[in-house]
């Protein structure tokens, strides 16, 4: 098994990762207009929403979340990943991070930008959006601060420009280096603007470290507090299933899960279609496949302790829920969910899966799975079997539009991620050179030790 | 006088490295080592800072600032906010309530810092920069490079030090 | 400025409603339901649907359950295995917004369109809501009701012969917003103009909710919870009833046949305005 060789030469790296901006495979070609299509599919059905109203959506009086909800936790959590691997793993200086945190970030923001969608296409008056942000006017009206949706608002925006400021930052010298390199034209115009003149000076790279630094121990806390937050959209109001207490970690957790197996299926296909095989190695993805094992039992050990602490709490509203979940209508999807969640990631126990890509592929994807359903089994059967039985609703089933928005959210994600790679360089040449640099180091330094001994 | 520069291009840091150290013992009339030396490279060497003296960052002083004003403004907005909001009462809560208004002072609190800590970033580092009289795109691959200023009179004996170093390459900018 | 706005009034900002505080003063309209004397004519609800222009969405649009009914009449069916389950029906209530005192939906709405007023109602302002639908999903009765479609234009809801029996007091709500039972406040608000003009409060009996006024047994009395003299105050008091109470103490002595009000998941501590009392049965007396 491969790792990235200590003597590859810096050229040679500059010239890879620059490919990666011309020529990809044609699958790059295939998967980018199947993208552009499901996107145009949920465009559509938005629109048609937008015209004719939210009941087609086959919303109705309990069940007024449905899967918009499900699906913005999903993407939110699908966020969290690119900040633990790229922050956590940089202050821990863990330097398996560096040839894949790039396009982990870029996951980080472009899943946080497809959430903000489905909050938008949620609300009822798409038009009216900007009564949500605190703005000043002269009528003195401002939103409710105390509303957990206005503190999901302000945490998504905190985080989504942070984590854009971030991954903008530490392209920085990598954009200096396509700037040099590539041949003249728009392009070069566009590296050139936002390389902002950077040169590797001294002083450049000593503000650099600093800041970078300081971002990263940012990021961290932010991220977990956005998804705590996520989750007291749930915790903080009073229905049975949702007020929870153990829901800020359990959310965290899930999210760190999905967002995991979301970096082992991109990891795979940028892989391929971008001819990363010399970067983005087997070693690397083995330490990543041990991670997501690791959170998936957290997150296991979370659920169980959800279950438990309703199952004894004598708080017969919540325990109906639950029954509800396991034994009613939803029982195929919630124990799907457990499947998915809970028994698949046993895969990545095994040493021999731990490096095998196609396992990983269809397991990641399955795991995925498992995570959106998880979210769907948080919304939907508290909506279903609320407080009040006389609106009990179990039969409620999303409409074409809301699946169709649903489908059309991964190609608007597809797209933005698959376009990222292509105009910028979604591995960090400049780090992976720090990294065959510090390797090279430690193993002179190791030899020069063993001479020493003699 | 007006100053001249030159570029030197090294293959690896050491050889880098005993330039700078031979450059800062010397002395060398109309050529200054504090001011005068830009040091370049494709990657970022802590050690740069030893042999080129202390010099200090100031980022993190922005990044406190930011993050305080952040979270300062973030509390008096809201609560002042909620104050004007025609004293509006909601479901069993003050108007003013402290576990909500905590929840965004932390996110303003962040915020502030991100922003404040980036803005201070490009002003330390004096981003975005016109580029430099003299540079290499080899810089970008794997080189190091030194960039001097230097008077007239201090060129020939700073390129008799690159050379004996087996500079990979010197260039130089046209006199005026 | 509002900080110091803020700082002047700190005492104000920081006081809590509805516990250890005054009651509301000089209003605090609530209601008495009494279910026994209630016979499932559903002529309140229809009442409700005239006075406050509430659309008709038709039967395709009722069966995917988005019917927009304030005042909504509930029937539970007996399950002890009897013949005819609908002769054992327990429950009736005539179930609409609850005005709690610690709404739940108030807040969490983002944009504070709901809000408690000073005498004592849940408000929902229709121009303010941008339909995020966090005030229904936190709402425990589920009273709350979502435009899910555009009905002023939408055929059949109000037909062209129907549109001049629309109220002109109570504004017809557009797409996506969320609208619910207001006590009739457009009635509240021209009586207590006409009392202001008269220097008094509104008189005991001098206004009346629509559902009230429609019941043909006076199974409804509504009021104002701090007249001494109103119907409702002397209902609430007589069954034991406290408004700012999660768990009513009361007199074990008394039969239980008397004291038969309650209010809906008041455990929950969200302080209902309405009092419910309870249907006399069989197995009670």
């Amino acid at each position: 098994m491969k790792d990235i060789r200590e003597d590859i030469a810096w050229a040679k790296i500059n010239q890879d990762v620059l490919k990666s901006l011309e020529a990809p495979r044609k699958l790059y070609w295939v998967i980018l207009f199947f993208a552009l299509l499901a996107f145009g599919f949920g465009l559509g059905c938005e629109v048609y929403q937008y015209q004719t109203g939210m009941g087609v959506a086959n919303l109705n009086n309990p069940q007024v979340w449905g899967l918009y909800i499900a699906t913005f936790i999903f993407w939110i959590g699908m966020s969290h990943s690119g900040t633990l691997l790229s922050a956590i793993l940089h202050l821990m200086h863990a330097d398996w991070r560096k040839p894949i945190y790039r396009f982990a970030e870029a996951m980080t923001t472009f899943s946080l930008m497809t959430a903000g969608l489905f909050v938008m296409v949620h609300i009822g008056r798409l038009w009216m959006f900007y009564y949500a942000l605190p703005y000043p006017n002269d009528r003195g009206i401002w939103p409710n601060f105390q509303s957990p949706l206005l503190w999901d608002a302000m945490a998504i925006f905190t985080y989504l420009s942070s984590s854009v400021l971030f991954l903008f930052v530490g392209m920085i010298p990598d954009l200096a280096i396509v700037r040099d390199n590539m041949h003249a034209g728009w392009r070069k115009k566009l590296y050139t603007l936002l390389a902002l003149g950077w040169e590797g000076t001294d002083r450049q790279w000593r503000n650099f470290r600093v800041t970078y630094l300081t971002i990263a121990c940012f990021l961290i806390p932010l991220a977990v507090s956005v998804h705590s937050i996520v989750a007291s959209d749930f915790a903080m109001s009073q229905q049975p299933g949702w007020h929870v207490t153990s829901f800020p970690p359990y959310f965290v957790a899930g999210a760190l899960y999905s967002g995991c197996a979301a970096i082992i299926t991109l990891f795979i296909m940028l892989r391929y279609v971008f001819k990363f095989e010399e970067y983005m190695t087997l070693p690397i993805l083995k330490k990543i496949v041990r991670l997501t094992f690791a959170i998936a039992m957290i997150w296991t050990y979370l659920n169980a302790v959800e279950f438990a602490s309703v199952w004894y709490s004598h708080d017969a509203v919540s325990k109906d829920v639950l029954i509800q979940k396991m034994t009613g209508n939803y029982a195929p999807f919630w124990w799907g969910m457990i499947f998915c969640g809970s028994v698949v990631p046993l895969v990545f126990a095994f040493k021999r899966f731990q490096t095998n890509i196609p396992v990983l592929f269809a397991t990641s994807l399955l795991l995925n799975l498992g995570m959106w359903l998880e979210r769907w089994m948080i919304v939907a059967p508290t909506f279903s079997h609320g407080y009040y039985p006389w609106t009990w609703d179990h039969d409620q089933w999303p409409s074409m539009v809301q699946w169709g928005m649903v489908f059309g959210s991964f190609g608007w994600f597809t797209l933005l991620f698959l376009i990222f790679c292509k105009v910028f360089p979604s591995v960090s040449m400049y780090e992976v050179k720090e990294m065959v640099y510090h390797r090279t180091l430690h193993l002179k330094k190791s030899e020069a030790a063993e001479e020493g001994a003699h | 006088m007006s100053k001249r520069h030159l570029l030197a291009l090294y293959s690896n840091f050491d050889e880098a490295e005993a330039v700078v150290k031979e450059l800062r013992t010397a002395t060398i009339n109309g050529f200054d080592v504090k001011d005068d030396m830009v040091i370049k490279s494709p990657i970022e060497h802590p050690e740069v800072e030893e042999f080129l003296g202390d010099k200090p960052v100031y980022v993190q002083w922005f990044t406190l600032i930011g993050a305080l004003l952040g979270g300062l403004f973030g509390f008096f907005l809201i609560s002042g906010a909620q104050a004007n909001f025609y004293m509006q009462l909601k479901g069993g809560k003050p108007i003013v309530p402290f576990p909500p208004n905590f929840v965004l002072t932390y996110e303003m609190f962040i915020l502030g810092g991100v922003f404040i800590t980036i803005l201070g970033f490009l002003i330390c580092a004096g981003l975005p920069a016109k580029r430099s009289a003299l540079y290499s795109s080899k810089v970008s691959v794997d080189n190091i490079a030194i960039l001097v200023k230097a008077e007239e009179g201090a060129i020939s004996v700073l390129k008799a030090i690159f050379t004996k170093h087996k500079a990979l390459e010197i260039q130089e900018e046209a006199g005026k | 400025m509002s900080v110091s706005n803020l700082l002047e009034n700190w005492a104000q900002v920081r006081h809590e409603h509805p516990i250890n505080d005054k009651p509301h003063d000089p209003y605090k309209w609530a209601m008495a339901i009494d279910l026994d004397a209630c016979t499932g004519c559903n002529a309140c609800s229809v009442a409700c649907y005239a006075e406050n222009n509430l659309p008709v969405v038709g039967r395709e649009k009722f069966q995917h359950g988005q019917q927009m009914h304030w005042m909504r009449v509930e029937r539970y069916w007996d399950e002890d295995g009897r013949e005819f389950p609908d002769q054992g029906f327990q429950f009736l209530p005539m179930m609409m917004c609850q005005q709690c005192e610690a709404a739940p939906c108030e807040t969490v709405c983002p944009v504070a369109a709901t809000n408690h007023t000073a005498d004592g109602l849940n408000s929902q302002i229709y121009n303010r809501c941008i339909g995020s639908r966090y005030c229904s999903a936190n709402c425990p009765f589920k009273v709350r009701y979502f435009n899910w479609y555009d009905y002023p234009t939408t055929d059949n809801v109000w037909p062209a012969e129907m549109t001049q029996q629309l109220n002109p007091d109570v504004s017809v709500r557009g797409k996506g917003v969320m609208e619910k039972c207001t006590f009739c406040v457009q009635r509240l608000s021209a009586a207590k103009v006409v009392a202001k003009g008269e220097g008094r409060i509104v008189r005991e009996g001098e206004v009346q909710t629509a559902c009230q006024q429609a019941c043909p047994t006076g199974a409804i009395s509504f009021g104002n919870l701090v007249n001494p003299e109103s119907r409702v105050h002397k209902q609430w008091e007589a069954q034991q009833v406290v408004l700012d109470k999660d768990k009513q103490e009361k007199d074990e002595k008394e039969e239980r046949a008397v004291l038969r009000g309650y209010r809906i998941l008041e455990e929950l501590r969200a302080y209902p305005s309405v009092m419910y009392l309870e249907r006399v049965r069989e197995s009670a007396v």
